[in-house]
Order: C-alpha cells, then sequence, then structure tokens
C-alpha cells in the first residue's frame, strides 16, 4: 500500500501545483456566479431605457391618465405587475396624453403619426376608448409587442382602471389605495423535523441549481483528468516503468484517489470561501435589506459525499476508457457512452425538480449513475427519507467496486496494448488473461 | 548461483503462443545476453522476468524465489519504449521512481545528485524532459531502472540513440555494476555490443529457444569457418564450392567457408588469381553470422537481416 501512496502523492502534488489548477478554483465559482446573475442582468440592462408612450384618451377628463401616470412614474414598474419580478424593472415610461373625441378614430391618428418621422420608432400608443370603464379593453399599439415591460405598462392601466370604478362606485378615494394593495405569498419550508423555516423558493432552486451543478462539473472534469491522465501514461510508455514496480491495480488506484483529493481540494476551497462570503456577504447585505442565499453545512457534507461517489464511480469508467485506447482522438469517441450517463441527469433533472416525490424521481435517483447528481438535487429540494439517500449511496458503493474489479481487469491488458481500438469480444477475452 | 531463472516458460495471448517452453538460467555477476529477431518473444520473456505478465506454464524464479511483487525491488527494468512524465522535474521524476521502488526520499535524493553527475546530467536536474535531447532523456531512463540499486538489471537496448562517448559512459557503468556482483540481462539487436559485454546468451526464434550457452563456447560450437582477407585485385576467384557466403567489405572480405573446406585453399586460389593479399586471417564467425545463420533456417534471409540490421 505504501507504493499507491507515493503514487497518490506524486498524482496529487504535479496538478495541485499548476497554474490551471489555481485558475480554475478561481474562474469556477465566478463562472457559475456570472451564469445566475448575468441573465437577469442583461433582461433588466436591455429593457431598459425611456419608453415614450402617447396616451389617446378618450374618456373625456384626465384623472384615468394622471391614475396611470402616477403608478408607471412614481415607482417605476414595481408595482405594476408581481410576476415580471426581474424583467424590466428599469424601463422608464413618459407618458403623454393627447386628449382625443369620441368621434375622432385613434387607429387613423397612430397611423399618420407612425408613417411620417423617424423618431416614431420608440414611440407607442395606448387607446384609451370611451367605454373604457364599461369593461371595453385598453388598446395598446407599438412596433415591439414582445418588450417584458410592457407587462409593468398594463399591470399599472388595470390598477388604475379599478380605482377609477371603484370611485365611481362610491368608495372612499383615500382608502382605495389601501384596499387594492397586491397580497404577496410568505413561503415557510418544511424541514425534515417537520419544522418550517422562511425561505424563498427562488432561493432553494438557487442552491440546488448550483449544486447540481457544481457536483455534474467536478465528476466530468476530474473523470477526464483521469483518463487524460491514463493516456498519457499509455502514449508516453511510461506504465511499464511504472507497473514493473506496482501492480497496475495499484497504479489506477492511485491515480483515481490522487485525482479525486485533487478535486476535493478544490471543493474545500470553494466551500470555506462560500461559507466565508455568505458570512461576511450576508452581513452587508442584510444591513441592506437583502438576503444571501447561505447553504446549510448539510448539504455541503452530502456534496462532499455524492462527490467522492460519484467521482469514484466515473473514474473508473473513465480510467477503463483511457486504458483501451492509444490516442486522444480515439479518447473522444471512446468516453461518449460514460459522458452520456453523466449528462443524462442533466438533461432531466427538471423532472425531478418539479416533482421531487414522484415514484420516477425515487426511482432515477436510485440509479448509480444519476445518484449522484439526482438524488444530491432531491436532497437540496426536499428532505428525502433517510433510508433513500442511504440505499442509493449503497448502490453506488457496490456499482464501484464492480467496477473497480472490471475496470482493473480491463486496465492491466489495455495499458500494455497499442494500436487498433479493441471491441466488446477483446475485451470480454481481456477479462480472462493471466 | 542463477539470479534469473525459467523453467519450461509458456504465455499464451489467446489462440498466439509467444514463448513457449523456454528455459533459461542467468549466473550472478554476469551480462546475459537474450536475442533474437524482432517478435521473436523477448519483450513477453523480459515482461515475466519483472512481473509484469505470469506465465500459463513453467516457472520464473528470481534470486530462488518465485517472482512475485515482493522482488520487484531487486529488479532494475529499461523497456525499449521509454518515457518519462512530461511535466516533470528530472530530479523529481527520478525521485519518484526510487520511492516506488521502496527507496525513501532522502536516500533517493542523494543518488539522484550522485547519478546525475555521474552521467554530466547535473546541471539539468531542474529542467523538464521536454528541455532535454533524445539521448539525454535515454540516459535518464538509464537512471531511473538503476536508481534503487538492483541485483538484476534488465536493459532493453540501452544505447539506441545514444552518441558514441554516451555509449562508451554507459558501458562503463555496466562493467563496473558487474563488477560489484550484479547481474545484467542485455537485450538488444547490435551484436557488435553483445560480442564486447555478454558472458552468456540465448538465441530465441518464434518463442523457442534455438542456441544457448556461454558467448566462447557458442562460438567455438561453429569453429573457426571463416575467412578475412584483405586483397586487392579482383574477387573472381572466390567462385567455387569451398565458399559458402562472401562479403566484400570496404577494406577487406569475409568468406565464409563450407563444412570441411580448407581455408589453405583460398589463400592459393587468391595467390593464383594474382591478387595482393594483405591480410589472411582464420576466424570465429562472428555473432552476426551466427544470428543470422540460425535465424533463417525457418526464415526468409532478407527479413532477417533487416531484424538485424
Amino acid at each position: 500500500m505504501k507504493k499507491v501512496w507515493v503514487i497518490i502523492k506524486r498524482e496529487y502534488l504535479v496538478r495541485v501545483r499548476t497554474r490551471a489548477f489555481a485558475i480554475g478554483t478561481v474562474i469556477s465559482p465566478l463562472l457559475l456566479l456570472g451564469l445566475i446573475i448575468l441573465p437577469a442582468f442583461l433582461a433588466e440592462r436591455g429593457g431598459g431605457g425611456e419608453k415614450y408612450v402617447t396616451v389617446l384618451d378618450q374618456t373625456g377628463d384626465s384623472a384615468l391618465f394622471e391614475g396611470i401616470k402616477s403608478r408607471v412614474e412614481s415607482t417605476g414598474s414595481r408595482n405594476g405587475s408581481d410576476s415580471d419580478e426581474g424583467f424590466g424593472r428599469s424601463t422608464r415610461f413618459i407618458l403623454t396624453r393627447q386628449a382625443l373625441t369620441e368621434n375622432q378614430n385613434p387607429v387613423e391618428l397612430i397611423k399618420s403619426q407612425s408613417s411620417d418621422s423617424g423618431k416614431t420608432e420608440h414611440r407607442s400608443f395606448l387607446v384609451l376608448g370611451p367605454g373604457i370603464l364599461e369593461n371595453s379593453p385598453p388598446e395598446y399599439h407599438a412596433r415591439n409587442l414582445s418588450d417584458f415591460s410592457i407587462r409593468a405598462l398594463e399591470g399599472a392601466v388595470s390598477a388604475a382602471i379599478a380605482e377609477r370604478k371603484l370611485m365611481r362606485a362610491g368608495f372612499d378615494a383615500n382608502k382605495i389605495g389601501q384596499y387594492m394593495k397586491p397580497v404577496t405569498l410568505k413561503n415557510f419550508k418544511i424541514g425534515a423535523g417537520g419544522e418550517s423555516t422562511e425561505g424563498g423558493m427562488r432561493q432553494d432552486f438557487m442552491i440546488a441549481f448550483a449544486l447540481l451543478f457544481f457536483l455534474y462539473m467536478s465528476v466530468l472534469f476530474y473523470g477526464i483528468f483521469v483518463m487524460r491522465g491514463v493516456i498519457e501514461e499509455k502514449q508516453s510508455r511510461i506504465v511499464e516503468v511504472v507497473i514493473s514496480s506496482v501492480k497496475p491495480t495499484q497504479m489506477m488506484l492511485g491515480k483515481v484517489i490522487g485525482i479525486g483529493l485533487v478535486g476535493l481540494t478544490q471543493i474545500g476551497i470553494w466551500a470555506i470561501s462560500a461559507g466565508l462570503i455568505s458570512m461576511l456577504g450576508g452581513k452587508i447585505m442584510a444591513s441592506q435589506g437583502a438576503s444571501v442565499p447561505s447553504i446549510p453545512a448539510n448539504l455541503l457534507v452530502y456534496f462532499v459525499l455524492f462527490f467522492v461517489l460519484g467521482f469514484f464511480l466515473f473514474a473508473t469508467l473513465y480510467a477503463m476508457v483511457g486504458s483501451t485506447v492509444s490516442s486522444e482522438e480515439d479518447a473522444q469517441q471512446a468516453q461518449f457512452p460514460v459522458t452520456l450517463l453523466l449528462v443524462v441527469p442533466m438533461m432531466i433533472f427538471g423532472l425531478v425538480m418539479s416533482n421531487p416525490n414522484s415514484n420516477t424521481s425515487i426511482i432515477l435517483s436510485m440509479v448509480p449513475f444519476f445518484a449522484p447528481t439526482l438524488m444530491m438535487l432531491r436532497i437540496a429540494v426536499i428532505n428525502p427519507p433517510m433510508w433513500q439517500v442511504i440505499t442509493s449511496m449503497l448502490i453506488m458503493l457496490v456499482t464501484i467496486l464492480g467496477f473497480v474489479w472490471l475496470a482493473a481487469k480491463i486496465y492491466r491488458v489495455g495499458i500494455l496494448m497499442y494500436g487498433k481500438r479493441p471491441n466488446l469480444a477483446e475485451l470480454g477475452r481481456w477479462l480472462r488473461y493471466n | 548461483m542463477n539470479v534469473v531463472e525459467l523453467r519450461n516458460v509458456t504465455k499464451r495471448f489467446d489462440q498466439f503462443i509467444a514463448v513457449k517452453d523456454l528455459s533459461l538460467e542467468v549466473r550472478q555477476g554476469t551480462i546475459f545476453g537474450l536475442l533474437g529477431p524482432n517478435g521473436a518473444g523477448k519483450t513477453t520473456s523480459i515482461r515475466m522476468i519483472v512481473n509484469i505478465f505470469a506465465p500459463d506454464d513453467g516457472k520464473v524464479l528470481v534470486m530462488g524465489k518465485q517472482v512475485s511483487p515482493d522482488l520487484q525491488p531487486f529488479i532494475g527494468y529499461l523497456p525499449e519504449e521509454r518515457g518519462l512524465y512530461k511535466k516533470m522535474k528530472i530530479g523529481d521524476q527520478l525521485i519518484f521512481f526510487a520511492n516506488l521502488k521502496g527507496v525513501n526520499s532522502n536516500e533517493a535524493a542523494r543518488r539522484v545528485d550522485d547519478w546525475l553527475k555521474r552521467l554530466e546530467l547535473s546541471d539539468w536536474k531542474n529542467k523538464k524532459p521536454t528541455d532535454l535531447s533524445k539521448g539525454m532523456q535515454q540516459k535518464v531512463q538509464f537512471i531511473v531502472s538503476i536508481i534503487h540499486n538492483p541485483e538484476v538489471m534488465i536493459l532493453d537496448e540501452p544505447f539506441s540513440g545514444l552518441d558514441p562517448v554516451s555509449v562508451d559512459l554507459l558501458k562503463n557503468v555496466i562493467l563496473d555494476l558487474k563488477k560489484q556482483g550484479k547481474t545484467i540481462i542485455f537485450s538488444t539487436h547490435q551484436m557488435e555490443q553483445v560480442e564486447q559485454m555478454c558472458d552468456d546468451i540465448c538465441l530465441i526464434n518464434h518463442g523457442r529457444q534455438v542456441l544457448s550457452g556461454s558467448l566462447r563456447e557458442v562460438k567455438r560450437r561453429y569453429g573457426k569457418n571463416t575467412v578475412i582477407l584483405d586483397y586487392e585485385g579482383t574477387d573472381s576467384f572466390l567462385g567455387f564450392e569451398m565458399v559458402k557466403q562472401h562479403k566484400r567489405f570496404a577494406n577487406y572480405s569475409e568468406i565464409l567457408l563450407s563444412d570441411g573446406a580448407d581455408a589453405q585453399e583460398v589463400l592459393k586460389r587468391a595467390l593464383e588469381s594474382g591478387a595482393r593479399v594483405n591480410r589472411f586471417e582464420l576466424v570465429e564467425p562472428s555473432l552476426n553470422e551466427i544470428f543470422i545463420e540460425t535465424v533463417t533456417g525457418s526464415k526468409n534471409k532478407a527479413q532477417v537481416a533487416e531484424a538485424v540490421r
């Protein structure tokens, strides 16, 4: 076993000392952060700017217009509608009223105004018809209708019309504001012990997605690392010297464990810095009234466990693949089935996330190749019964032992074979070699 | 004492028999030449000695015991196809391989310095293999195979790609090791080197032994049937039935005589033809000749000549 340790040490030190490791450790979390923040950021920026709306008002007085204007301009689009939170928040509407008589045709007017000058490109029209308070719908005319900020305007119009209706029905103008205050659901998550803790669905989703993504990336990345390491030793013919000193199985295990430790080191650095950030950053953000999603410690423990299991499972498969090929090009093809096993759960995770307790989800999270990602996901969104978690881990463990046995048999023959990639029948015969 | 012994060893890969019923004995403190054309089963035999392969039949003994991982620290191996880790410094790399053989890091570091100095590589200790010439890498490889001070060294083509100065350097190291009582198994296609260095040889072909014994004895078995003739003139006189084979080199001819032929007859005919003879010598056949002669018993001559180069 001392020899395995020598190999572990080499695999570990050679990789941890590289610049690539340092860069990867820093870049990956930034990348993920970017992946989460960027779309929201872009949506906010992209939809931003000013929007000029000409209100063609046929109601006869400006009260409704003022109601819309004040809602849209004073608070941005925030009060407009809850459903579009996060989109177009910074769009500023600039409303101008153009009074029309009942007999004037707004469509004709829009046509004449839209066709003449180039400046009208950003101009859109809101038509408040004479029967607007008797349920004839307001109309919106614009060149671009796929703009999410329209929903903010819609909300403002809807609220202003309701307000006018209520006033006409004789309600106290001062109290209408209170009556119409929108209600939001406050979310509580029921924990393992049955206790409820306040927390948003959004926050859960973010954490679950982050853990899933990191797990997938880490297992894939370090698994491929193992494969490439095997190919390098094979291509450069180092294997023969090494296996004249240690058993091929020891060589393979040393490599897998060594690279696994590199992965754990990286994850450890991430976990510690995530902890520090949520501790320090949490205080700062809390003082601003916002909350930073903090990852519960038990999730981190599960994360490490599932990384170790998932990595071992896939790394042995990747080592096996690496030993049967003679070049990186061959490896590209040969690794496909293995990588597919890792990618499939990433394509169906939505299914599990939306319905984590369905039979399908439970069964999927028990499949050894899917368990690292999908069981981790289920743990992050709900608290699956402990027996399910343990069963999935046991199934993985047994699978790992089986694959280590199989991979060792293939590996010891494969690393000395050059040239044509073996077919399945040949691989079968390798198992029987002395 | 026999440091390495193969007893009726057979190794198969599917239908292909790589080594068949092979027996050989390597005496302690000698240099043993394991010879044979390409694909004869040399590498497979060596891999069984270093415990990479297990034989299907027969026994492989090293230092009197059945070969096992426990014996690996006593064996040094320089494979024909060799390599170093591309991204590791030479010094670290050598320490790693020494560690693998059970030498602790302090001791390994000391030995690495000694060996690098001896093979004139000290300046390259902190460089990576990509900075080294092919020949230097070769020397580093050689150090890998002896850094743990093994009892048996198996060197497969140790001099290929080396300049004459480096060849000389390595040869001296090998002879030095022999003086210290170490045993060396030497596999090569360069017959002059075998003649210079080996005590015993074993020639295998198609996985079987075709010739073995001490070099001197093997050569004696073939008798003094070769004439070295340095002459000026035409070679027309050589076309008679006594001459089995005739090779014309730049400065002399090597003439292999038929069985029972008298060498004096060659000299007589040469003089009769009016040639000026500068040198006439009756010698044992070269190992090269013996190799080709033995192997071509079953095979096409051209193919073998190619293998010997």
